[in-house]
C-alpha cells in the first residue's frame, strides 16, 4: 500500500513539475522523467502482487522508451537553444491561437 | 358562338398587344374596333336567344381545381343577368373603341391602348358569363388589373401613377372582401358554381357574414361610401377609359356581384338592410360633392358614384332585377356624358375646368344636344331612360319594409342630381363664355369617329330604358309598388324642379347661398382623403415603421436571426481561440484534465 502512494505521491510531484514550472524547460524533462519513474515504480508494484513477469518486462521498456525520450528531448533543446539563445517556456509562445 | 363572344376581344387585345408595331396606330385601332363590334353584334345574337327566347345555356369548358370537395370548372352560364351584361359591356366598349381612335389619333402608343382596352372588355366578359365564383374572380381582378394600366395609360405623369396605385390598392381592400367570402362560401355550402350553390341553398348564420364580405367587395369595387376615394382620382386617365371603365362597366362589377348573390341577400335581412343604407348614404354623398366640383369630369365621376349608390339601394330593397334594369340605363346615357365631355376637352385643347368653358354651344351645337340628352336622362326627365329605371327605384324605396329614411336620402338625391348634371350643361354651354382666345379661334365639332359612337349612346339613352323594361323583367315577375300617387309624382317634380333652379339662381351662386366652410367641404368631398389620410393612412405608416419595421423587422428578427448570429459566433471564436495559448504547461493541463474526464466516464 506505502509502495501505492510512494508512486501516487511521485507522479503528482512530476505532473505539478510539468504544469506549475514556468521558467525552465529542463525542469519539465525533469518532471517527465519523475513522471516516467513513478509509473514504473507502480508497474513493479503491480507485478509482485500477482507473481508475474509482465510488469517487470513493461519497466524495462518504459526504461528503454524513457531514456530514448530524453535524449530525443535534449536533442532538440539543444538545437532550440541554438536558433533562439534560451530555453525559458514563456518564451515558446510563437504558435498563439 | 357563345365562346367566340369572349374570345374576340382576346384575340383582339393580343393582336394589338403583340402586333401592334406591324400594324401601326391605324391598323390596331381599325383591327380593334372591328373586332369588339363584331363580338357587339354578336352579343345581341345571343340577347335575342336568351332574352326573348328564352333559353339559358350553359356551358362546360374544363376542369380547373380538382380537390377532394374542391370542384371548380371552367364553365360559362348564359342568363338574365349575363346577357343583359353582356349587351352593356360590348356595346359600350365597341363604341369606346371607335371612339379612342379619333380622340387618341396623336398618341404614339394608340396600339397599346387599344390592346388594353380589349383587354378589359375580355376579362370584363369573364367576369359577366362564369357560371362559379372562383371565375368570376379571375375577372374581377383582371379588370382590376386592366384598371391600374388604363388609369397609368400615360405613365410619364405622376398623378396618373398615383392614381393607379390608389385605384388598385383601394380596389384590393375590396377583394379581400370577395376573396374570404368566397372562402366562406365553400365552407358553408361546399360548391363554388351558382347552379349547386343556389338551389341547394339554406338560410344559416353564416348568410350574414357572406353577404357583408360580398359587400365589401361590391363597396371597394363599385366605389360606395368610405371606398369611393379612387374613382374621382381615377379621372386621371384619359377620357375614354373614364367612359368605358369607370362609368359603364368596371364599377359596375361590384353591382354585378351583389345581383349574382341575390339569393344569399334574401336569406339575410340584415345584411340587406346595410347594403340599401350604404348605397343610399353613397348616393346622397357624391351628390352633394357633385355639386360643386369644378372639373367636368370629376362632376361625371362622383355621379357615377351616386348613381351606384341608387343600384345598391335597389338591391338593398329587395329587387335586383330592378338594380340590372338601371345599370343598363346608367351605362348609356353614362358612357354618353363622359364620351361627350371628351368630346369638349377635345374640342377646347384638354381643358377640364368647367370656370373656363362656358357659351360652347354656338361652336358645338351636336355636342351640346347629345349632353343634353345624356343629363336629362340621368336628371330621370320623363321618358328617357333614366326615367323608368329611377322612377322605379324610388318607388321600390318608399315600398319596402326597412328604414324610411333610405327613401328621404334617395330623394333628394334626385334633387341633387339634376342640379348638377344641368349646373354642368349651363356651365359649359349656357353661360357667358370665359375661354381663351385660341381655344376660342379653334373651337369646332370632332370628325365622325368622334360623334357617331356618341349618336347612338344618344338614341340609346332615348330608347333603351322602354325597350328593356319588357325584356329585363320577365312577365309576371316586374315589381309593381304600390304606393300614392304623390310618391310616384314626387322624383318628376323633383327633378324638374332641380332643372329649373339652375336656371333661375345660375350655378355660380352656389359659392355665396353655401358658406365658404361648407362649399370648402363638399368641394374636397366630405375631407374623406383627408381623414383617410391623417387617421387612417398616417397612424398605419407610423405603427408599421414603429412597429413592424424598427421593433419587430429591424429589432427582434435582426438579433434573433443574421446580425445577432454573427456577432455571438465572433465573440465565441475570439474566446475559443484564446484558449490555445501555446504555453506548454496550459496544454499539459489540458491534457491531464480531458483525460482525467475521460477516465471517469470510461470507469
Amino acid at each position: 500500500m506505502s509502495y501505492l502512494i510512494l508512486s501516487i505521491i511521485i507522479l503528482l510531484i512530476g505532473i505539478l513539475g510539468i504544469i506549475l514550472n514556468r521558467s525552465n524547460l529542463i525542469i519539465m524533462l525533469i518532471s517527465i522523467e519523475i513522471v516516467l519513474l513513478a509509473s514504473t515504480i507502480l508497474l513493479l508494484f503491480e507485478s509482485r502482487v500477482p507473481y508475474t513477469l509482465c510488469g517487470q518486462i513493461f519497466a524495462i521498456v518504459i526504461l528503454t522508451v524513457a531514456a530514448a525520450e530524453s535524449a530525443i528531448g535534449l536533442a532538440i533543446m539543444a538545437n532550440y537553444y541554438r536558433l533562439r539563445g534560451t530555453i525559458s517556456i514563456r518564451a515558446l509562445n510563437l504558435l498563439r491561437g | 358562338m357563345y365562346l367566340l363572344v369572349i374570345l374576340i376581344p382576346l384575340l383582339s387585345a393580343v393582336g394589338c398587344g403583340l402586333g401592334g408595331r406591324h400594324l401601326g396606330r391605324k391598323g390596331a385601332g381599325l383591327l380593334s374596333s372591328t373586332w369588339i363590334l363584331a363580338s357587339s353584334l354578336l352579343s345581341f345574337v345571343l340577347c335575342y336567344e336568351i332574352l326573348i327566347n328564352g333559353s339559358t345555356v350553359y356551358v362546360e369548358l374544363c376542369r380547373w381545381i380538382e380537390s377532394d370537395f374542391l370542384l371548380t370548372n371552367f364553365g360559362l352560364q348564359f342568363d338574365t343577368v349575363t346577357a343583359i351584361m353582356l349587351i352593356v359591356v360590348t356595346t359600350i366598349s365597341g363604341l369606346v373603341h371607335v371612339y379612342s381612335t379619333s380622340y387618341m389619333r396623336e398618341d404614339p402608343h394608340l396600339p397599346r391602348f387599344m390592346s388594353y382596352l380589349s383587354l378589359f372588355t375580355f376579362f370584363m366578359l369573364v367576369l359577366v358569363t362564369s357560371n362559379n365564383y372562383v371565375e368570376l374572380f379571375i375577372g374581377w381582378e383582371g379588370v382590376g388589373l386592366c384598371s391600374y394600366l388604363l388609369i397609368n395609360f400615360w405613365f410619364t405623369r405622376i398623378q396618373a401613377n398615383k392614381a393607379a396605385i390608389k385605384a388598385m390598392l383601394i380596389n384590393r381592400i375590396g377583394d379581400i372582401g370577395l376573396m374570404l367570402a368566397i372562402i366562406l362560401i365553400w365552407k358553408e355550402f361546399g360548391a363554388l358554381d351558382y347552379c349547386s350553390l343556389f338551389s341547394t341553398l339554406t338560410p344559416s348564420s353564416a348568410c350574414t357574414w357572406i353577404c357583408i364580405l360580398l359587400t365589401i367587395g361590391a363597396v371597394g369595387k363599385s366605389a360606395q361610401l368610405g371606398l369611393h376615394t379612387w374613382l374621382p382620382d381615377a379621372m386621371e386617365g384619359p377620357t375614354p377609359v373614364s367612359a368605358l371603365i369607370h362609368a359603364a362597366t368596371m364599377v359596375t362589377a361590384g353591382v354585378f356581384l351583389i345581383i349574382r348573390s341575390a339569393p344569399f341577400f334574401d336569406c339575410s335581412p340584415t345584411a340587406t338592410i346595410i347594403m340599401g343604407l350604404i348605397g343610399s348614404l353613397t348616393a346622397f354623398f357624391a351628390a352633394t360633392v357633385g355639386l360643386v366640383q369644378s372639373d367636368i369630369k370629376k362632376v361625371i365621376a362622383y355621379s357615377t358614384c351616386s348613381q351606384l349608390g341608387y343600384m345598391v339601394m335597389a338591391c338593398g330593397s329587395y329587387s335586383s332585377l330592378t338594380s340590372l334594369y338601371h345599370l343598363l340605363t346608367h351605362a348609356f346615357f353614362k358612357a354618353l356624358l363622359f364620351l361627350g365631355a371628351g368630346s369638349i376637352i377635345h374640342a377646347l385643347l384638354d381643358e377640364q375646368d368647367l370656370r373656363k368653358m362656358g357659351g360652347i354651344i354656338r361652336g358645338l351645337p351636336l355636342t351640346y344636344v347629345l349632353m343634353l340628352i345624356g343629363s336629362l336622362s340621368l336628371a330621370g326627365f320623363p321618358y328617357l331612360s333614366g326615367f323608368y329605371s329611377k322612377d322605379l327605384i324610388l318607388e321600390l324605396t318608399y315600398n319596402s319594409y326597412c328604414l324610411m329614411s333610405i327613401y328621404w336620402l334617395a330623394s333628394i338625391t334626385a334633387f341633387l342630381t339634376a342640379f348638377y348634371s344641368f349646373r354642368l350643361i349651363y356651365l359649359s354651354f349656357g353661360s357667358r363664355p370665359n375661354l381663351t382666345r385660341i381655344s376660342a379661334q379653334h373651337l369646332q365639332e370632332a370628325d365622325w369617329n368622334l360623334l357617331g359612337p356618341l349618336v347612338i349612346l344618344a338614341l340609346g339613352s332615348i330608347l333603351v330604358g322602354y325597350i328593356a323594361q319588357n325584356m329585363v323583367f320577365a312577365p309576371g315577375v316586374r315589381p309593381l309598388p304600390l304606393v300614392p300617387t304623390i310618391v310616384s309624382f314626387a322624383p318628376v317634380i323633383m327633378s324638374v324642379t332641380g332643372i329649373l333652379l339652375v336656371l333661375i339662381i345660375r350655378p355660380y351662386i352656389i359659392f355665396y347661398i353655401t358658406r365658404p366652410s361648407i362649399y370648402g367641404f363638399l368641394f374636397y368631398a366630405w375631407e374623406f382623403n383627408q381623414i383617410a389620410n391623417y387617421y387612417i393612412g398616417t397612424k398605419v405608416w407610423k405603427f408599421g415603421h414603429i412597429v413592424s419595421y424598427r421593433a419587430i423587422d429591424r429589432g427582434i428578427l435582426e438579433i434573433v436571426g443574421p446580425t445577432g448570429i454573427a456577432l455571438l459566433i465572433i465573440e465565441r471564436t475570439k474566446q475559443l481561440s484564446s484558449l490555445q495559448s501555446g504555453l506548454l504547461f496550459n496544454y499539459a493541463l489540458m491534457i491531464l484534465a480531458g483525460t482525467a474526464i475521460a477516465l471517469k466516464c470510461l470507469t
